[in-house]
Protein backbone atom coordinates (compact mmCIF):
# COMPACT_ATOMS: atom_id res chain seq x y z
CA UNK A 1 0.00 0.00 0.00
CA UNK A 2 1.08 2.96 -0.92
CA UNK A 3 -0.01 7.07 -1.04
CA UNK A 4 -1.57 7.63 -4.46
CA UNK A 5 -2.28 11.26 -5.71
CA UNK A 6 -4.32 11.73 -9.48
CA UNK A 7 -4.84 14.72 -10.46
CA UNK A 8 -7.42 15.52 -13.84
CA UNK A 9 -7.68 18.17 -15.87
CA UNK A 10 -10.79 18.78 -18.54
CA UNK A 11 -11.97 15.00 -18.01
CA UNK A 12 -15.22 13.90 -18.72
CA UNK A 13 -17.74 13.99 -15.58
CA UNK A 14 -17.53 10.73 -15.48
CA UNK A 15 -13.96 9.88 -15.13
CA UNK A 16 -14.19 11.78 -12.49
CA UNK A 17 -17.26 10.01 -10.73
CA UNK A 18 -15.08 6.77 -11.14
CA UNK A 19 -12.10 8.04 -9.77
CA UNK A 20 -14.25 8.88 -6.25
CA UNK A 21 -15.39 5.31 -6.37
CA UNK A 22 -11.67 4.48 -4.67
CA UNK A 23 -10.02 7.69 -3.84
CA UNK A 24 -11.09 11.49 -2.38
CA UNK A 25 -11.18 14.22 -4.10
CA UNK A 26 -10.13 16.91 -1.84
CA UNK A 27 -9.74 19.86 -4.48
CA UNK A 28 -11.61 19.67 -8.14
CA UNK A 29 -9.94 16.90 -9.76
CA UNK A 30 -7.38 16.57 -7.38
CA UNK A 31 -7.65 13.02 -5.65
CA UNK A 32 -6.09 11.31 -2.55
CA UNK A 33 -5.63 7.57 -1.41
CA UNK A 34 -3.68 4.44 -0.18
CA UNK A 35 -3.46 1.14 -2.49
CA UNK A 36 -2.02 -1.60 -3.47
CA UNK A 37 0.26 -1.69 -6.73
CA UNK A 38 -2.49 -3.58 -8.13
CA UNK A 39 -5.35 -1.45 -7.51
CA UNK A 40 -3.09 1.78 -8.85
CA UNK A 41 -2.74 -0.17 -11.97
CA UNK A 42 -6.45 -0.64 -12.51
CA UNK A 43 -7.32 2.72 -11.97
CA UNK A 44 -4.84 3.87 -14.45
CA UNK A 45 -6.43 1.58 -16.54
CA UNK A 46 -9.62 3.57 -15.66
CA UNK A 47 -7.81 6.93 -16.18
CA UNK A 48 -6.97 5.73 -20.07
CA UNK A 49 -9.74 4.50 -20.99
CA UNK A 50 -11.80 7.03 -19.80
CA UNK A 51 -9.86 10.52 -19.84
CA UNK A 52 -10.89 11.75 -23.43
CA UNK A 53 -9.42 14.36 -24.78
CA UNK A 54 -8.42 15.82 -20.65
CA UNK A 55 -5.39 14.91 -19.27
CA UNK A 56 -4.14 13.60 -15.67
CA UNK A 57 -1.19 13.18 -13.72
CA UNK A 58 -0.56 10.49 -11.39
CA UNK A 59 2.18 10.19 -8.45
CA UNK A 60 2.48 7.75 -5.82
CA UNK A 61 5.14 7.16 -2.67
CA UNK A 62 7.93 4.46 -3.47
CA UNK A 63 11.73 3.78 -2.69
CA UNK A 64 12.73 5.72 -5.33
CA UNK A 65 15.41 7.90 -4.54
CA UNK A 66 13.20 10.68 -4.96
CA UNK A 67 10.06 8.78 -2.90
CA UNK A 68 8.31 8.98 -5.49
CA UNK A 69 7.03 7.81 -9.13
CA UNK A 70 4.75 9.58 -11.61
CA UNK A 71 3.54 9.31 -14.67
CA UNK A 72 0.73 10.94 -17.25
CA UNK A 73 -1.99 10.87 -19.78
CA UNK A 74 -2.81 13.59 -22.85
CA UNK A 75 -0.89 16.84 -23.21
CA UNK A 76 0.18 19.40 -20.70
CA UNK A 77 2.69 22.10 -20.61
CA UNK A 78 4.26 20.38 -17.83
CA UNK A 79 6.02 17.91 -19.23
CA UNK A 80 7.89 14.90 -17.60
CA UNK A 81 12.00 14.44 -18.52
CA UNK A 82 14.40 12.58 -17.78
CA UNK A 83 17.77 14.09 -16.10
CA UNK A 84 20.76 12.38 -15.31
CA UNK A 85 17.83 9.22 -14.46
CA UNK A 86 16.10 11.58 -12.18
CA UNK A 87 12.30 12.22 -13.63
CA UNK A 88 11.45 16.04 -13.64
CA UNK A 89 9.71 18.58 -15.35
CA UNK A 90 9.90 20.46 -17.68
CA UNK A 91 7.47 23.30 -18.71
CA UNK A 92 6.81 24.52 -22.05
CA UNK A 93 5.95 28.32 -23.37
CA UNK A 94 2.29 29.16 -24.04
CA UNK A 95 1.13 28.69 -27.55
CA UNK A 96 -0.39 31.13 -29.52
CA UNK A 97 -2.47 30.39 -32.57
CA UNK B 1 -13.22 5.21 -25.44
CA UNK B 2 -16.13 4.61 -23.74
CA UNK B 3 -17.22 1.83 -21.44
CA UNK B 4 -14.23 0.00 -19.04
CA UNK B 5 -15.90 -2.44 -16.44
CA UNK B 6 -15.87 -1.63 -12.61
CA UNK B 7 -14.25 -4.97 -11.05
CA UNK B 8 -14.34 -5.02 -6.71
CA UNK B 9 -11.17 -4.79 -5.25
CA UNK B 10 -9.72 -6.96 -2.46
CA UNK B 11 -11.36 -6.62 1.22
CA UNK B 12 -7.12 -6.64 2.43
CA UNK B 13 -6.55 -3.29 0.26
CA UNK B 14 -9.95 -1.76 1.92
CA UNK B 15 -10.81 0.45 5.05
CA UNK B 16 -12.95 -0.89 7.32
CA UNK B 17 -16.38 0.74 7.62
CA UNK B 18 -18.39 3.97 7.19
CA UNK B 19 -21.74 4.52 8.88
CA UNK B 20 -24.22 6.34 7.20
CA UNK B 21 -26.80 8.32 9.71
CA UNK B 22 -28.81 10.90 7.32
CA UNK B 23 -29.31 11.92 3.66
CA UNK B 24 -30.28 10.25 0.01
CA UNK B 25 -27.51 7.60 -1.00
CA UNK B 26 -26.95 8.10 -4.75
CA UNK B 27 -25.04 8.42 -7.71
CA UNK B 28 -23.67 11.23 -9.44
CA UNK B 29 -21.79 11.05 -12.39
CA UNK B 30 -21.29 7.02 -11.74
CA UNK B 31 -19.62 8.05 -8.03
CA UNK B 32 -21.32 6.89 -5.21
CA UNK B 33 -22.98 9.80 -3.38
CA UNK B 34 -24.59 11.03 -0.01
CA UNK B 35 -27.04 13.79 -0.03
CA UNK B 36 -28.52 16.44 2.70
CA UNK B 37 -31.26 17.71 0.90
CA UNK B 38 -31.54 20.38 3.75
CA UNK B 39 -28.53 21.99 3.44
CA UNK B 40 -27.47 20.88 -0.04
CA UNK B 41 -24.62 19.32 0.55
CA UNK B 42 -22.81 16.43 -1.15
CA UNK B 43 -20.55 13.93 0.23
CA UNK B 44 -18.69 11.42 -1.72
CA UNK B 45 -17.86 7.90 -0.22
CA UNK B 46 -15.21 6.39 -1.74
CA UNK B 47 -17.49 2.86 -1.85
CA UNK B 48 -15.06 0.70 -4.03
CA UNK B 49 -12.01 1.54 -0.80
CA UNK B 50 -14.43 0.06 2.07
CA UNK B 51 -15.53 -3.01 3.31
CA UNK B 52 -19.13 -2.59 4.38
CA UNK B 53 -21.15 0.53 4.83
CA UNK B 54 -23.63 0.75 7.85
CA UNK B 55 -27.10 2.30 6.64
CA UNK B 56 -27.99 3.94 10.28
CA UNK B 57 -31.73 5.24 10.33
CA UNK B 58 -32.52 8.42 8.45
CA UNK B 59 -30.94 7.41 5.13
CA UNK B 60 -32.57 6.51 2.12
CA UNK B 61 -30.90 4.73 -1.11
CA UNK B 62 -31.15 4.76 -4.79
CA UNK B 63 -31.73 1.75 -6.96
CA UNK B 64 -28.60 3.08 -8.46
CA UNK B 65 -26.33 3.28 -5.37
CA UNK B 66 -27.02 -0.64 -4.33
CA UNK B 67 -26.21 -1.50 -7.81
CA UNK B 68 -23.31 0.92 -7.69
CA UNK B 69 -22.37 -0.90 -3.71
CA UNK B 70 -22.91 -4.61 -5.24
CA UNK B 71 -20.58 -3.71 -8.71
CA UNK B 72 -17.66 -2.85 -6.92
CA UNK B 73 -18.40 -6.17 -3.70
CA UNK B 74 -19.48 -3.63 -0.96
CA UNK B 75 -21.57 -5.09 1.62
CA UNK B 76 -24.29 -2.57 2.48
CA UNK B 77 -26.11 -3.22 5.93
CA UNK B 78 -29.15 -1.62 7.55
CA UNK B 79 -28.58 -1.66 11.09
CA UNK B 80 -30.72 0.01 13.98
CA UNK B 81 -29.24 3.06 16.10
CA UNK B 82 -25.67 2.67 17.16
CA UNK B 83 -25.51 0.09 14.40
CA UNK B 84 -26.70 -2.21 17.04
CA UNK B 85 -30.15 -3.95 15.62
CA UNK B 86 -29.25 -5.53 12.09
CA UNK B 87 -32.20 -5.55 9.92
CA UNK B 88 -30.79 -6.08 6.64
CA UNK B 89 -27.64 -7.50 4.14
CA UNK B 90 -27.06 -6.31 0.56
CA UNK B 91 -24.51 -8.46 -0.98
CA UNK B 92 -25.87 -11.84 -2.18
CA UNK B 93 -23.58 -14.74 -0.59
CA UNK B 94 -23.11 -17.98 -1.93
CA UNK B 95 -21.51 -17.15 -4.94
CA UNK B 96 -19.25 -20.04 -5.23
CA UNK B 97 -20.77 -23.16 -4.73
CA UNK B 98 -17.36 -25.07 -4.17
CA UNK B 99 -16.72 -23.49 -1.27
CA UNK B 100 -20.54 -23.87 0.05
CA UNK B 101 -20.05 -27.39 -0.18
CA UNK B 102 -16.91 -27.69 1.75
CA UNK B 103 -18.24 -25.43 4.44
CA UNK B 104 -21.56 -27.62 4.53
CA UNK B 105 -19.22 -30.82 4.49
CA UNK B 106 -17.21 -29.67 7.54
CA UNK B 107 -20.30 -28.61 9.55
CA UNK B 108 -22.31 -31.84 8.77
CA UNK B 109 -19.50 -34.01 9.99
CA UNK B 110 -19.45 -34.13 13.27
CA UNK B 111 -15.43 -35.14 13.79
CA UNK B 112 -14.71 -32.60 11.17
CA UNK B 113 -16.84 -29.77 13.02
CA UNK B 114 -14.77 -30.51 16.40
CA UNK B 115 -11.76 -30.37 13.99
CA UNK B 116 -12.61 -26.62 12.90
CA UNK B 117 -13.77 -25.67 16.65
CA UNK B 118 -10.62 -27.07 18.27
CA UNK B 119 -8.61 -24.76 15.52
CA UNK B 120 -11.22 -21.77 16.51
CA UNK B 121 -9.95 -22.24 20.01
CA UNK B 122 -6.69 -22.52 19.56
CA UNK B 123 -6.33 -19.28 17.17
CA UNK B 124 -8.78 -17.64 19.93
CA UNK B 125 -6.77 -18.22 23.11
CA UNK B 126 -3.20 -19.42 21.38
CA UNK B 127 -3.38 -22.90 22.81
CA UNK B 128 -4.77 -26.18 22.11
CA UNK B 129 -7.83 -27.19 23.42
CA UNK B 130 -7.46 -29.92 26.17
CA UNK B 131 -7.73 -33.51 23.56
CA UNK B 132 -10.42 -35.52 23.64
CA UNK B 133 -13.51 -32.52 24.60
CA UNK B 134 -16.59 -32.66 22.45
CA UNK B 135 -17.72 -29.27 20.97
CA UNK B 136 -20.21 -28.85 24.23
CA UNK B 137 -17.47 -28.96 26.97
CA UNK B 138 -15.04 -26.65 24.75
CA UNK B 139 -17.96 -24.19 24.34
CA UNK B 140 -18.37 -24.51 28.39
CA UNK B 141 -14.51 -24.06 28.71
CA UNK B 142 -14.74 -21.06 26.47
CA UNK B 143 -17.88 -19.50 28.00
CA UNK B 144 -15.43 -19.68 31.83
CA UNK B 145 -12.82 -18.19 30.03
CA UNK B 146 -14.58 -15.28 28.25
CA UNK B 147 -16.37 -14.07 31.42
CA UNK B 148 -13.11 -13.54 33.29
CA UNK B 149 -11.47 -12.03 30.13
CA UNK B 150 -14.27 -9.43 30.59
CA UNK B 151 -13.87 -9.17 34.20
CA UNK B 152 -9.69 -8.30 33.67
CA UNK B 153 -9.88 -6.02 31.05
CA UNK B 154 -12.62 -4.10 33.04
CA UNK B 155 -10.21 -4.16 35.71
CA UNK B 156 -7.40 -2.68 33.54
CA UNK B 157 -9.22 0.40 31.73
CA UNK B 158 -11.00 0.73 35.18
CA UNK B 159 -14.52 0.10 33.75
CA UNK B 160 -17.22 -1.41 36.78
CA UNK B 161 -18.28 -4.32 35.32
CA UNK B 162 -21.28 -6.35 36.20
CA UNK B 163 -21.35 -8.89 33.32
CA UNK B 164 -22.61 -8.72 29.43
CA UNK B 165 -26.17 -7.58 29.91
CA UNK B 166 -27.91 -6.20 26.84
CA UNK B 167 -31.45 -6.01 25.63
CA UNK B 168 -31.46 -5.73 21.69
CA UNK B 169 -34.56 -3.72 21.55
CA UNK B 170 -34.05 -1.96 24.49
CA UNK B 171 -30.44 -0.08 23.43
CA UNK B 172 -30.56 2.81 26.33
CA UNK B 173 -31.76 0.28 29.18
CA UNK B 174 -28.06 -1.15 29.78
CA UNK B 175 -25.07 0.49 30.78
CA UNK B 176 -22.57 2.52 29.41
CA UNK B 177 -19.54 -0.24 29.16
CA UNK B 178 -22.72 -3.06 27.45
CA UNK B 179 -23.46 0.03 25.10
CA UNK B 180 -20.16 0.06 24.02
CA UNK B 181 -19.48 -3.39 23.51
CA UNK B 182 -22.71 -3.58 21.45
CA UNK B 183 -21.58 -0.85 19.37
CA UNK B 184 -18.51 -2.16 18.87
CA UNK B 185 -19.04 -5.92 18.26
CA UNK B 186 -21.63 -4.54 15.66
CA UNK B 187 -18.30 -2.79 13.89
CA UNK B 188 -16.57 -6.07 13.87
CA UNK B 189 -19.53 -8.36 12.90
CA UNK B 190 -19.92 -6.23 9.74
CA UNK B 191 -16.25 -6.24 8.67
CA UNK B 192 -16.53 -9.87 9.49
CA UNK B 193 -19.73 -11.01 7.24
CA UNK B 194 -18.07 -9.19 4.66
CA UNK B 195 -15.00 -10.81 4.77
CA UNK B 196 -16.86 -14.07 5.00
CA UNK B 197 -18.74 -13.27 1.80
CA UNK B 198 -15.84 -12.46 -0.44
CA UNK B 199 -14.27 -15.07 0.38
CA UNK B 200 -17.04 -17.15 -0.81
CA UNK B 201 -18.52 -18.81 2.21
CA UNK B 202 -22.14 -18.73 4.09
CA UNK B 203 -22.51 -16.52 7.39
CA UNK B 204 -25.56 -18.32 8.25
CA UNK B 205 -23.64 -22.01 8.64
CA UNK B 206 -21.95 -21.91 12.09
CA UNK B 207 -19.88 -24.24 13.97
CA UNK B 208 -20.20 -23.03 17.55
CA UNK B 209 -22.94 -20.90 16.85
CA UNK B 210 -25.99 -22.16 15.00
CA UNK B 211 -29.89 -21.20 14.14
CA UNK B 212 -28.77 -17.08 12.99
CA UNK B 213 -28.17 -15.55 10.13
CA UNK B 214 -25.04 -14.19 11.49
CA UNK B 215 -23.86 -18.00 12.98
CA UNK B 216 -20.59 -18.28 11.51
CA UNK B 217 -19.67 -14.28 11.55
CA UNK B 218 -19.95 -14.71 15.18
CA UNK B 219 -17.45 -18.06 14.71
CA UNK B 220 -14.77 -16.16 13.18
CA UNK B 221 -15.24 -12.60 14.63
CA UNK B 222 -14.95 -14.18 18.38
CA UNK B 223 -11.37 -15.24 17.60
CA UNK B 224 -10.62 -11.78 17.21
CA UNK B 225 -12.95 -9.61 19.48
CA UNK B 226 -10.46 -9.91 22.67
CA UNK B 227 -7.77 -8.35 20.85
CA UNK B 228 -9.85 -5.63 19.24
CA UNK B 229 -13.27 -4.45 19.50
CA UNK B 230 -13.47 -5.40 23.49
CA UNK B 231 -10.47 -3.47 24.87
CA UNK B 232 -11.65 -0.35 22.69
CA UNK B 233 -15.23 -0.56 24.05
CA UNK B 234 -13.67 -1.04 27.33
CA UNK B 235 -11.28 2.39 26.95
CA UNK B 236 -14.62 4.22 25.58
CA UNK B 237 -16.36 3.08 28.42
CA UNK B 238 -13.99 4.20 30.83
CA UNK B 239 -13.98 7.85 29.64
CA UNK B 240 -17.86 8.24 29.88
CA UNK B 241 -17.98 10.21 26.83
CA UNK B 242 -21.15 12.12 26.31
CA UNK B 243 -21.92 10.17 22.80
CA UNK B 244 -19.95 6.51 22.87
CA UNK B 245 -21.07 5.24 19.58
CA UNK B 246 -19.29 7.79 17.77
CA UNK B 247 -16.09 7.17 19.73
CA UNK B 248 -16.43 3.79 20.00
CA UNK B 249 -16.58 3.08 16.16
CA UNK B 250 -13.53 5.60 15.67
CA UNK B 251 -12.05 3.16 18.73
CA UNK B 252 -12.68 0.45 16.68
CA UNK B 253 -11.44 1.66 12.97
CA UNK B 254 -8.12 1.83 15.04
CA UNK B 255 -8.10 -0.97 16.93
CA UNK B 256 -8.81 -2.93 13.44
CA UNK B 257 -5.93 -0.58 11.57
CA UNK B 258 -3.61 -1.70 14.24
CA UNK B 259 -4.58 -5.55 14.30
CA UNK B 260 -4.43 -5.40 10.20
CA UNK B 261 -7.47 -7.27 10.30
CA UNK B 262 -9.36 -6.75 6.92
CA UNK B 263 -5.46 -8.69 5.74
CA UNK B 264 -5.64 -11.12 8.28
CA UNK B 265 -9.95 -12.27 8.43
CA UNK B 266 -10.13 -13.91 4.83
CA UNK B 267 -6.71 -16.11 5.39
CA UNK B 268 -7.82 -16.79 9.14
CA UNK B 269 -11.51 -17.91 7.69
CA UNK B 270 -9.26 -19.72 5.43
CA UNK B 271 -7.10 -21.52 8.27
CA UNK B 272 -10.01 -22.21 10.37
CA UNK B 273 -11.56 -24.49 7.41
CA UNK B 274 -8.57 -25.83 6.42
CA UNK B 275 -8.09 -27.66 10.05
CA UNK B 276 -10.81 -30.22 8.65
CA UNK B 277 -8.11 -31.65 6.70
CA UNK B 278 -10.47 -32.08 3.45
CA UNK B 279 -10.19 -30.64 -0.16
CA UNK B 280 -13.47 -28.86 -1.73
CA UNK B 281 -15.29 -31.28 -3.01
CA UNK B 282 -14.80 -31.00 -6.88
CA UNK B 283 -18.06 -31.13 -9.09
CA UNK B 284 -19.50 -34.16 -10.19
CA UNK B 285 -18.31 -35.64 -13.55
CA UNK B 286 -21.73 -35.27 -15.06
CA UNK B 287 -22.04 -31.43 -14.05
CA UNK B 288 -22.52 -28.87 -16.75
CA UNK B 289 -19.33 -26.68 -16.48
CA UNK B 290 -20.37 -22.53 -17.41
CA UNK B 291 -21.51 -22.06 -21.12
CA UNK B 292 -19.30 -18.29 -20.30
CA UNK B 293 -16.68 -18.62 -18.00
CA UNK B 294 -16.55 -15.95 -15.25
CA UNK B 295 -13.61 -13.36 -16.36
CA UNK B 296 -10.50 -13.08 -14.40
CA UNK B 297 -10.64 -10.49 -11.70
CA UNK B 298 -8.60 -8.60 -8.89
CA UNK B 299 -11.60 -8.76 -6.50
CA UNK B 300 -11.85 -12.33 -4.09
CA UNK B 301 -12.77 -15.13 -4.65
CA UNK B 302 -16.69 -14.38 -3.70
CA UNK B 303 -17.01 -11.27 -5.66
CA UNK B 304 -19.69 -11.40 -8.42
CA UNK B 305 -18.77 -8.89 -10.13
Amino acid sequence: MAMLVVVTEAVPPRMRGRLAIWLLEVRAGVYVGDVSKRIREMIWEQVQALAEDGNVVMAWASSHESGFEFQTYGRNRRQPIDYDGLRLVRFLPEEHN
Amino acid sequence: MGFIPLKPIPEKDRMSMIFIGMGQIDVRDGAFVVIDEVNGERMHIPVGSVACLLLEPGTRISHAAVKLAATVGTLLIWVGDAGVRLYSTGQPGGARSDKLLYQAKLALDDSLRLKVVRKMFELRFGEEPPSRRSVEQLRGLEGARVRKTYQLLARQYGVKWNGRRYNPTEWGASDVPNQCLSAATACLYGITEAAILAAGYAPAMGFLHTGKPLSFVYDIADIVKFETVVPAAFRVAARNPPMPEREVRIACRDAFKQARLLQRLIPMIEDVLSAGDIEPPPPPPEAVPPAIPEPPSIGDAGHRS
